[in-house]
């Protein structure tokens, strides 16, 4: 099960891929600067259709920063990003792409149904058809049960899966993660993981997931991207051909292992650990 | 007990502690003949002899006098305070409302743009650093003399001009109270300004509008009877103030006045404030159990 001939088969499963695709985002020498600040410099980073490829380094390292450039809510100060085959700005204004916040970011006088129904209310769908998408978006995240809960009547975990609901109910090509888990607890995160891949492999949306959890990204990912910081640059590429459907066993497989000491070899070479 | 029986215990206490010291501050007067015994020093407020103590009534003199009628026969007090009131509480009313819609139109129009925030806010800061009491004359005069308004507009303005300010302050605080991620989070859907404002920015206001149109709440009555007091006016409680203190020096009628006056301030205060609790809890969601 773990040999690399068998599991080099099963790298580009998950949600099938069209061959040959262009990349949902492509990113080309992007260079960002705050001020004297250079947040991310001479950044390349493509991500196939389908794939679901982790930004992971220390704080700084500029992967927040990557993350909002693709979102078209900074701008890069050299470079080029395509997104769906379009400049981040025309994504955006189609509706491109879906936002998950490390805070949940509902609003608290909206019912958990009507902060999932707000993209679509934005986009000008009826209220019959809202609710129904907001229902079945519920039904996915297993919150049908809290329709009618205010978000503050719900706990951290389930705040950020309704954030998820939120983020899909409009079925992006994309979706854009910022630390969505980091601040939740160790055994809420490791359930939302295998939550998440399940909603991957129905939804079959492309992911960018910044992390800054090794074990996280690697148990995610199709690539994990290992970025440095001051300036944020990409150190490394790692595919992550551990076997799908990923379980609770497949953080026990030595290939698990190999692949988070490779991540952490990574930081440690470059002085980060 | 319950928390809210101790706070009207509370309330209680305080209002018998200050009647005993009222009371004991009379008898203190009336004993040394309103000197700090053995000095030639006289005490801060006069209470003349029993004979003629309106100066300085017994605390109940001036509630029961709202149940007498107030000149010779006819009316009550408290009959004709009643009329005053309502008089007063027009004004109130359109003062409040027109304030907090300007404030909040204000508010809005900074949180839209820092050009217009930069140019007017000190206009609007200076307008508060004047004295108010200055130029109220000139307001209420000013608006009598334009024939199209009714006489109480011009005691409306100034009270609108108190009501203003707190509520372009928190308008604009509460406007700008949406966290990062949340306008980040409008941005990514590529919501107009419009959509914004409406779908996260007003809604995350509420709260601090309710703190603006509280302090408005009662400034409007404030502006109300002082526009009253200081213009040539024959109505409302300002003006009746202005006769009882000033004109027939009746003390015992001047303060079941004032008692009124602060009645409304109070009342006008707790509508708000009500209206706000039900608001903020329906926002909260009773909804399912927790």
């Amino acid at each position: 099960m773990t040999s690399p001939e068998e599991t080099a088969v099963t790298v580009e499963a998950g949600p099938p891929v069209v061959a040959a695709a262009e990349p949902t985002v492509a990113v080309r020498h992007v260079t960002r600067t705050f001020g004297e600040v250079t947040a991310l410099s001479d950044v390349s980073l493509d991500v196939a259709p389908g794939s679901f490829v982790s930004l992971i380094g220390p704080s700084g390292c500029g992967k927040s920063t990557l993350l909002r450039v693709i979102a078209d809510l900074l701008e890069p100060s050299s470079g080029e990003v395509v997104v769906a085959g379009k400049t981040p700005h025309r994504a955006r204004t189609d509706r491109d792409y879906g936002m998950v916040f490390q805070k949940a970011t509902l609003f608290d006088w909206r019912t958990v149904r009507r902060n999932v129904e707000l993209p679509l209310e934005l986009m000008g769908w009826d209220r019959t058809r809202r609710r129904a998408r907001a229902d079945e978006m519920l039904a996915l995240v297993e919150l049908t049960d809290f329709a009618k809960h205010r978000p503050a009547q719900l706990s951290g975990g389930m705040q950020q899966r309704v954030a998820i609901a939120r983020a899909l109910a409009f079925s992006p090509k994309l979706l854009l993660m910022d630390e969505p888990f980091g601040a939740l607890d160790e055994i809420t995160r490791e359930r939302l993981n295998l939550e998440l891949l399940d909603i991957w492999t129905k939804t079959r949306t492309t992911v960018v997931f910044v992390t800054h959890s090794i074990p996280e990204a690697v148990f995610l990912s199709t690539d994990v991207v290992v970025m440095s910081p001051r300036p944020g640059r990409v150190l490394r590429r790692i595919p992550v051909d551990l076997p799908r459907p990923r379980d609770t066993g497949t953080r026990e497989l030595d290939r698990y292992f190999e692949l988070v000491t490779e991540v952490r070899e990574t930081l440690r070479g470059a002085g980060l650990l | 007990m319950s928390r809210r029986g101790r706070t009207a215990i509370n309330l209680v206490a305080i209002l018998a502690g200050l009647a005993v010291l009222w009371e004991a501050y009379r008898a203190f007067a009336l004993a040394t003949g309103n000197m700090w015994p053995g000095t030639d020093v006289a005490l801060p407020v006069a209470v003349r002899g029993s004979g003629n103590a309106q100066q300085f009534p017994h605390v109940w003199e001036p509630v029961l006098a709202l149940g007498r009628p107030y000149r010779g026969g006819g009316e009550t007090l408290g009959a004709f305070l009643l009329g005053q009131v309502g008089y007063t509480l027009r004004e109130v009313l359109a003062g409040f409302v027109l304030g907090s819609l300007l404030g909040f139109l204000l508010g809005t129009l900074f949180a839209h743009s820092r050009l217009a925030e930069r140019s007017l806010m000190p206009y609007v800061i200076a307008s508060q650093t004047v004295p108010f009491i200055a130029f109220a004359p000139i307001l209420v005069v000013g608006f009598n003399s334009l024939e199209s308004f009714p006489r109480w507009s011009g005691v409306a303005a100034l009270s609108m001009y108190l009501v203003f300010f707190p509520m372009t302050v928190n308008t604009l605080r509460g406007l700008r109270s949406a966290p990062a991620t949340a306008e980040e989070l409008m941005r990514s859907y590529a919501a107009s300004w419009w959509t914004r404002l409406w779908k996260l920015r007003v809604p995350a206001a509420v709260p601090y509008l309710f703190v603006g149109m509280k302090i408005g709440a009662t400034a409007a009555v404030v502006g109300a009877i002082v526009g009253e007091l200081s213009a040539p006016s024959s109505q409302g409680l300002g003006a009746a103030i202005f006769s009882f203190g000033r004109v027939s020096n009746n003390s015992v009628q001047l303060f079941a006045t004032t008692l009124v006056a602060g009645l409304v301030g109070i009342a006008s205060f707790s509508t708000v404030a009500l209206l706000e609790r039900a608001v903020l809890r329906a926002y909260a969601g009773a909804g399912p159990a927790r």
